[in-house]
């Protein structure tokens, strides 16, 4: 530990690190390009720059190393000044159209020069101008003339995915970002580069446009892509007279997951949740009416009581799974999460992406649900009616001649809607809160409320609406079950962080 | 997002105390009171609608035009600070690429809900390109629908300015 003074206020840091990563920790603002806590230090941008007693000159605060008994001012006029002069050379060459810019309200150019920028222009020279709107794969487009070159986008391909696709070419005022001639960026993380970026140099194809980012709710939540479970941002809107719809996954930074970053493929299956929410309920492939439906499934639960056979995807939180294990017990059902479906040996890799592609499949053997083959078979073999949650796979037991009643209760409308004699819809994994168990064995706390215009139902509600009850909060179910089975951590706990589960 | 404070007007004792300004406003209410009481034959009244009034400034905010650009394509390019700025919420705009070559992004929808509109001129001034103005000087606008309230971009580019406004 050491003792420095920033502007006046003493303050303990780590005194091994970078000077910089101690003032942020700390709340203090300092205007950075080229650091990136993940790409580490570069010095090229000169944006940082802190006025240290004992020193002539400004000094960057990225590259100073802490040393005990400093006396710091980040903010006196020498500073501001130094800033000012660093923004307007920025913006030489800059071409300032933020109007058409979809980095706006969340560019850090924009957020400095706000702070302590002239705002008034003395220059009479042109412009150098670059090539804008430039199509560089991975649905990135980059536009030159915005870009600081504070390559941190080179240094994410060079040092993270090693795939060095990014490049700065020429010298001096036409130093461009570019890629190699017939080489795009093309690399399963590239996207990252779009949130890397300070400016509106590299902007998402995919999000281009759709919406302003001042209008965005961002609710913190977890993909739902494969079993690492990445901590993301969920960017929705409900604007006027339409329906609230996710607009774009970020990552969010969790160091015992995922770290700064998340995948392309999970950075895009916020479409299927945007489809999904559109899903209703069907009898024999006929829209129903949501509560006729419900009605049907207790009809259906009671009418094979005791010849019931619940089968789960191993994506459910944990807190559905134990209310539908609770449902299961009352109707004397069998249930089995046995599944072959949620994996892909092409989607995993030696970073984040893993083949198993279910949320919580550790969370079956947490709570005793049972994922045997030879089981399901067992219970195949003897039942009369089965109900598959969260899977669309009701196909595969056509061989079981007994059963003669199935029932898919989804938040994705089924494929063949036919097969089944009742399908309801759930509520979509970015709507609802629960418990998920990653793949490394760690429990986190999921919660997005991307809102429903149609009356359907989370799966936890759904249960306690067959069961005649009132419905139940996670709070409610880690009381009343959780609690119970994970001694050591408590709800409450996952809500700030995510946390390593001894006993798996 | 960066915010930029601005100084706040209207704070010294005389403005804080708002009577010396209420007096003021009074006096001129009651010297045009007495002046048409005295006189009632000078009180400027029109038959509207058969008269229409010929003393509407160019300052007047009538309903919006969006601008046009040299080559008459529209201005607009969808920023969405007017819709930011309305306090009625009733800009609907949606943006697409433009493909011309003239600028990057465009408004595909850009709608008005006049039934909505409180025509305080907050898009205008919030508009960075100079797309959207209210000097049309029209300031009856009867329709038979609500629908036919909500006029659309074409609608909006197709109003011309009043004369005399520039
Ligand atoms: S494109 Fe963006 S991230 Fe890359 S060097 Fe330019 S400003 Fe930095
Ligand atoms: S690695 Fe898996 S959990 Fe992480 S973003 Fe990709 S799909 Fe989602
Ligand atoms: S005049 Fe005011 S209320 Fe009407 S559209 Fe403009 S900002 Fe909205
Ligand atoms: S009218 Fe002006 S403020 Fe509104 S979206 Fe168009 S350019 Fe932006
Ligand atoms: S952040 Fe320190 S020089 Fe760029």
């Amino acid at each position: 530990m050491a003792t420095i003074t920033v502007d006046d206020v003493e303050i303990k840091v780590k005194d091994d690190a970078l000077l910089i990563e101690e003032l942020l920790a700390n709340g203090i603002e300092i205007p950075h390009f080229c650091y990136h806590p993940a790409l580490g230090k570069d010095g090229n941008c000169r944006m940082c720059m802190v006025e240290i007693e004992g020193k002539k000159r400004p000094q960057i605060a990225c590259d100073t190393p802490i040393k005990d008994g400093m006396v710091i001012r980040t903010k006196s006029d020498s500073i501001q000044r130094v800033k000012r002069q660093i923004l307007e050379m920025e913006l030489i060459n800059h071409p300032i159209d933020c109007p058409v810019c979809d980095q706006a309200g969340e560019c850090s150019l924009q957020n400095y020069y706000m702070d302590v920028g002239l705002y008034e222009s003395r220059l009479s020279t042109t412009k150098t101008r670059g090539q804008k709107h430039v199509d560089i794969g991975a649905n990135v487009v980059l536009d030159q003339e915005r870009c600081v070159l504070c390559t941190r986008c080179v240094r994410f391909t060079k040092d993270i995915t090693k795939t060095k696709e990014l490049g700065v070419l020429n010298r001096t005022d036409h130093s461009v970002i570019t890629t190699f001639p017939g080489k795009p960026l093309s690399n399963p993380y590239a996207m990252n580069v779009v949130d890397l970026c300070p400016v509106g140099a590299l902007t998402s194809s995919d999000f281009r446009f759709h919406k302003r980012v001042w209008f965005l709710k961002p609710d913190e939540g977890i993909c739902n892509g494969c079993s690492k479970g990445c901590s993301i941002y969920v960017d929705h809107h409900k604007a006027k007279y339409e329906d609230d719809t996710i607009f774009r996954y970020r990552p969010r930074y969790n160091d015992r997951v995922n770290g700064y970053f998340i995948c392309d493929d999970g950075r895009l299956s916020y479409k299927i949740e945007n489809k999904n929410r559109d899903s209703y309920a069907q009898i024999r492939g006929n829209e129903s009416e949501h509560e006729y439906a419900t009605g049907k499934l207790v009809r259906l639960l009671k009418r094979h009581h005791g010849k019931a056979l619940f089968l789960l995807s191993p994506s459910l939180s944990l807190e559905e799974m134990v209310e539908v294990k609770r449902l299961a017990k009352y109707y004397d059902a069998k249930i089995s999460g046995y599944d072959i479906n949620e994996h892909d040996p092409k989607f995993g890799d030696d970073y984040l992406k893993c083949s198993d592609l279910s949320t919580n499949r550790r969370g079956f053997n947490l709570l005793d649900i049972d994922d045997k083959e030879a089981n399901l078979v067992e219970y195949a073999s003897g039942s009369e009616m089965l109900i598959l949650i969260g899977r669309d796979d009701a196909s595969g037991f056509d061989k079981y001649k007994n059963i003669s009643v199935k029932v898919s209760i989804n938040a994705s409308m089924p494929k063949s809607a036919e097969i089944y004699d009742l399908f309801l819809p759930m509520k979509t994994h970015m709507s609802r809160e629960g418990s998920f168990i990653n793949i490394d064995g760690y429990l986190q706390f999921h919660k997005t409320h991307v809102e429903y215009g149609t009356q359907t139902q989370s799966l936890c509600d759904i249960v306690t609406t067959v069961l005649e009850e009132q419905s139940s909060t996670c709070r409610d179910i880690w009381d009343k079950s959780l609690t119970s089975i994970i001694k050591n951590i408590d709800l409450e706990d996952i809500k700030k962080e995510s946390i390593k589960m001894s006993s798996l | 997002m960066g915010v930029k404070i601005v100084p706040r007007h209207g704070d010294s004792l005389k403005e804080k105390l708002y009577l010396l300004a209420i007096v003021g406003g009074l006096k001129v209410t009651f010297s045009h009171f007495m002046k048409n009481l005295k006189d009632t034959s000078n009180i400027e009244t029109i038959c509207y609608p058969e008269e229409q009034p010929k003393d509407i400034t160019s300052r007047y905010r009538g309903v919006h035009r969006l601008t046009k650009r040299e080559d008459d394509s529209v201005r607009c390019v969808a920023c969405f600070m007017c819709a930011t700025a309305c306090p009625a919420e009733c800009i609907f705009i949606e943006a697409v690429e433009r493909e011309d070559g003239v600028d990057e992004k465009m408004p595909s929808k850009f709608s008005i809900d006049l039934l909505e509109c409180v025509f305080c001129g907050g898009c205008v001034e919030a508009c960075p390109c100079d797309a959207i103005r209210m000097d049309t000087g029209i300031f009856s606008f009867v329709k038979k629908n609500r629908e036919d309230f909500v006029l659309d971009r074409d609608t909006l580019l197709s109003h011309k300015p009043m004369k005399g406004s520039n």
